[in-house]
């Protein structure tokens, strides 16, 4: 049931949003896995302020740019362990929206991972839900 | 560039399977009527969260789910002046063939080079995987189709010139 529990991780989370000095630490440690799940699981989705929310897009697009293209499987199934994986979906999208160099070709990697790891209920979930990324 | 095209196309059709979930929904404003609510928004739960998909910043496609239709709106490449009026002439010539075209918009959103606008009646008529395939070969062939005209409209100049060089 991921649909239940992608929604409740949604409404307990916070409305400030990621921790930007954890996640620049986390990220110069290399430790980028855990920061892709510590920016995930402060996702301001049911923020209503927009700064909020493109300050927690920026910072998650840094996490997943910044992550090898042989460390994504590994970081998705930890992502699915803490099924989080509808809000990484929401995030690749919200990415597309901004390309920048080589941002998307990237980002197309991530999606094709996320999508055979959550199959079409994620994107599905992405469209449907009202608490956008 | 080659490298991000098949992941690009791949990642338009599993957004496009999953956008396609459509059923009819008559007009909640007028009776008997059956509107695409993406086009008219009449209410804003029927519209669900439009989007992108791009391959870079000029090569995006742009999907808007809604309950009894989907707009699916391309972006094509335009690397110079030539590209953009042949890209400009051939799309135009297609909308205005758009009734033939059955799912063509006949006009394109603001950014966008072309739109379709598949509505619920399409896909009880039609194949939901086909119309899938449809969009998927008809953004492959686009790309091809103008760099092949490019190709056509130099070869031409050239020998145009040559011709007409040939008298001095």
């Amino acid at each position: 049931m991921r649909t239940t529990s992608g929604r409740t991780t949604a409404w307990t989370a916070p409305q400030s949003g990621p921790d930007e000095t954890e996640i620049t630490t986390l990220l110069t440690q290399g430790k980028v896995v855990e920061a892709l799940l510590s920016a995930l699981q402060n996702a301001p989705l049911r923020c209503k302020n927009q700064i909020v929310k493109d300050h927690a897009l920026n910072i998650t697009l840094r996490v997943l740019l910044s992550i090898k293209s042989t460390q994504i499987d590994q970081a998705i199934d930890t992502v699915d362990q803490n099924d989080l994986i509808d809000v990484l979906m929401k995030y690749i999208y919200r990415g597309f929206e901004i390309p920048s160099e080589g941002s998307s070709g990237h980002l197309l990697q991530w999606h094709e991972k996320a999508f055979a790891k959550g199959g079409v209920g994620c994107i599905v979930r992405v469209l449907s839900d009202t608490n956008r990324a | 560039m080659a490298a991000t095209l098949k992941p690009y196309l791949t990642a338009v059709r599993h957004s496009l399977t999953a956008a396609m979930c459509l059923q009819d929904f008559p007009s909640q404003v007028v009776e008997r009527h059956n509107k695409p609510e993406v086009e008219i928004c009449s209410s804003k739960e029927l519209v669900l969260t439009p989007i992108v998909v791009s391959r870079n910043e000029r090569e995006k496609v742009l999907i808007e789910p809604s309950i009894n239709s989907v707009r699916v709106s391309i972006a094509v490449k335009q690397a110079d002046e030539i590209e953009k009026i042949l890209c400009h002439k051939f799309t135009r010539f297609m909308m205005r063939r758009a009734e033939s075209f059955a799912i063509l918009r006949r006009k394109p959103i603001e950014g966008y080079d072309i739109s379709f606008l598949i509505t619920n009646c399409h896909t009880e008529q039609m194949y939901k995987h086909k119309l899938v395939d449809f969009v998927i070969s008809f953004m492959e062939e686009i790309d091809k189709e103008i760099s092949e005209m490019k190709l056509a409209v130099n070869a031409r100049a050239r020998t145009c010139a040559e011709e007409f060089l040939k008298r001095f």
